[in-house]
């Protein structure tokens, strides 16, 4: 599993080179418990340095497809690949494909509350670089420099229960930076922040994106989806994708907005404004 | 890209009953009986004082005091060193010296000597005062009588001299040794005593489990206290103990464990996530210092002295 290198030259000179997938699912459906559907034949291709939005209403499948895409739930049909390598239980039972997996894909839980469990907040940071196998002073070293990155260093020694929602956040986002990851998962990154929390969220993930990392993430995120993803991925009722296109395809387009339930025929909002083309930043 | 517009569904139509107003008070204005709180209230309250002390005893922990800069795991074995010279103590001077020197012990280490006093006491008539009591009475431990209560086939009967030095020894035995687990709890944030516990050789799969159980509690203690809260809010009147109460502990239970099993998946699937295959690894703990031996080796001397100095004394 050595696919860091994911740009090839293109057979013209003349075109951009065009970026090999670094995740691909194909037709890929799943059920809880056999029998309510989350997925119903779903196909994606991420390339890398894509910051791609899964779109779509609540139960649709957004998090599953994350679950699915980090290797932690796989699906009753279709294939799952990863760096040119399929992700199945049975793949991901070698240590060494484990490793380099789990070193390349972060994933960024909902609810924090899941993913802060040691007793302080260092523990917890350094938890992933140990588990891959970081001496302790490396991961240390690694600990003290996300404290400072996310500002946090004031929280090293509480314990998760003391924390706010916010603080949660950020410490749930460190956890997975820590472990300097190509390719980062959000599960509605910005649900339940206040605004300037959510604008810091935004913000880092806009420069992680900048700096290469690949961003897939999930989100009801309307306002900031053009600085959130440079292509979306709508999933609809049906959980299927309805359509796959850029934001501001996307946000122009009120009645698929409206099928997807992501705006009620009543919403006022004018979510982007044709007459200005540079509002969607596209 | 193109998208059909399904037809909108009709908008749901509010029953009659929820557009007219319901009398919500006694049109005579009467106030009604009031009643004490419900045992599920009074326990519900009980967890989250005891979530307030243990954050504040999160916050001494975190005072700039002597014991506060040790190392969690020189306090643990050097507490449960005391702990043991303790036990090998016999007479109620020596365990009262032991005592006055926990004293000495908070006084240095920033903590308000009338709380740790306090905190202490009020947990020695629990494990003391139902054995003791007894114990004191000549029926018991025989002796010289010293304050008599009742005559029995011509005996005096009563509080023996005796009886209550046994009393005193065993209560001064427990209030040192209350101390020195109080000191300890106080001075040192609960996740480092949990990962100090590894010196003492618990493995360490354990202290993970008990330290994920222990921050996890809280969580669940939040969503049973917003379950009660919830019913309370859509309750008229008084609460009785009845069946209806009865029902709403066990669906409260029911909900409770659902909460936490689909929690430990997710909680399972993080830590899989970053990297977890069964073995859990963990930061070492920062190295022993010159005060945490210069303070190991003052409490071993303490320790022998007590013994030593009693052995000579009752000789």
């Amino acid at each position: 599993m050595c696919a860091d290198d994911s740009v090839t030259s293109a057979p013209d000179r003349d075109s951009p080179p065009v970026k090999e997938p670094v995740l691909v699912c194909t037709d890929v459906a799943y059920r809880y418990l056999g029998r309510f559907t989350a997925l119903a034949g779903v196909s994606l291709a991420v390339a890398a340095g894509e910051k791609v939005a899964l779109l779509g209403a609540n139960g649709c499948g957004k998090s599953t497809l994350l679950k699915i895409l980090d290797g932690l739930i796989f699906p009753d049909r279709g294939s799952y690949t990863a760096f040119g390598q399929p992700i199945t239980e049975d793949t991901l039972d070698d240590e060494q494909m484990n490793r380099a997996f789990r070193s390349r894909v972060g994933f960024v839980f909902q609810n924090s509350d899941a993913q802060v469990f040691s007793p302080t907040v260092r523990d917890e940071i350094a938890f992933g670089p140990l588990q891959l196998g970081l001496d302790r002073t490396q991961a240390a070293r690694r600990v003290d420099d996300i404290l400072r990155l996310l500002a946090i260093e004031d929280l090293a020694d509480r314990a998760p229960f003391q924390l706010s929602g916010g603080q949660k956040k950020r410490v749930a986002i460190g956890t997975v930076l820590a472990m300097n990851p190509l390719l980062l998962l959000f599960d509605e990154p910005t649900a339940a922040l206040d605004p300037r929390t959510a604008e810091w969220l935004t913000e880092l993930i806009e420069d992680l994106a900048k700096a290469g990392k690949t961003i897939v993430l999930a989100t009801h995120n309307l306002d900031a989806l053009n600085r959130l993803a440079d292509r979306c991925l709508v999933l609809g009722e049906d959980h299927t994708v309805l359509v796959d296109g850029p934001p501001r395809d996307i946000l122009t387009d009120r009645d698929l907005l409206i099928e997807a339930n992501l705006i009620h025929p009543k919403t006022q909002l004018p979510v982007y404004d044709p007459s200005e083309p540079d509002s969607s930043g596209a | 890209m193109t998208a059909t517009t399904p037809p909108t569904p009709p908008a749901a139509v509010a029953p009659d009953w929820l557009l007219n107003r319901e009398a919500a008070l006694c049109p005579c204005g009467c106030i009604g009986k009031r009643r004490k709180g419900s045992h599920i209230e009074k326990t519900l309250t009980g967890a989250a004082q005891l979530l307030r002390q243990v954050m504040f005893s999160e916050d001494t922990a975190a005072q700039p005091g002597m014991l506060q800069r040790l190392d969690a795991r020189v306090k643990l074995v050097t507490v449960s060193g005391l702990l043991v010279a303790g036990a090998f103590l016999h007479t109620i001077a020596a365990l009262l010296v032991l005592y006055a020197g926990t004293l000495m012990l908070a006084a240095c280490s920033g903590l308000p000597v009338g709380f740790f006093v306090k905190r202490v006491w009020l947990f020695v008539p629990i494990f003391t005062g139902i054995v003791l009591i007894p114990a004191t009475l000549s029926v018991i431990t025989g002796g010289e009588v010293i304050v008599p209560l009742w005559h029995w086939h011509g005996h005096v009967e009563g509080i023996t001299r005796q009886g209550v030095l046994s009393a005193l020894l065993v209560v001064c035995r427990v209030a040192s040794s209350i101390s020195l687990v109080v000191l300890l709890t106080l001075t040192t944030p609960w996740t480092r005593l949990l990962a100090a516990l590894r010196t003492l050789g618990v493995p360490r799969m354990f202290v993970l489990i008990v330290g994920m159980a222990y921050r996890y509690v809280f969580l669940l203690l939040g969503s049973v206290t917003d379950m009660y809260e919830a019913r309370k809010a859509r309750t008229v009147g008084a609460e009785k103990p009845d069946a209806a109460a009865r029902r709403f502990v066990f669906a409260a239970a029911g909900a409770l464990i659902g909460k936490s099993m689909a929690l430990s998946e997710e909680v399972h699937q993080a830590m899989v996530s970053r990297g977890y295959r069964g073995d859990a690894k963990v930061l070492a703990q920062r190295a022993v210092s010159r005060m945490d031996v210069v303070f190991a080796a003052a409490m071993a001397m303490f320790g022998a002295a007590l013994l030593i100095g009693e052995h000579f004394v009752v000789r």
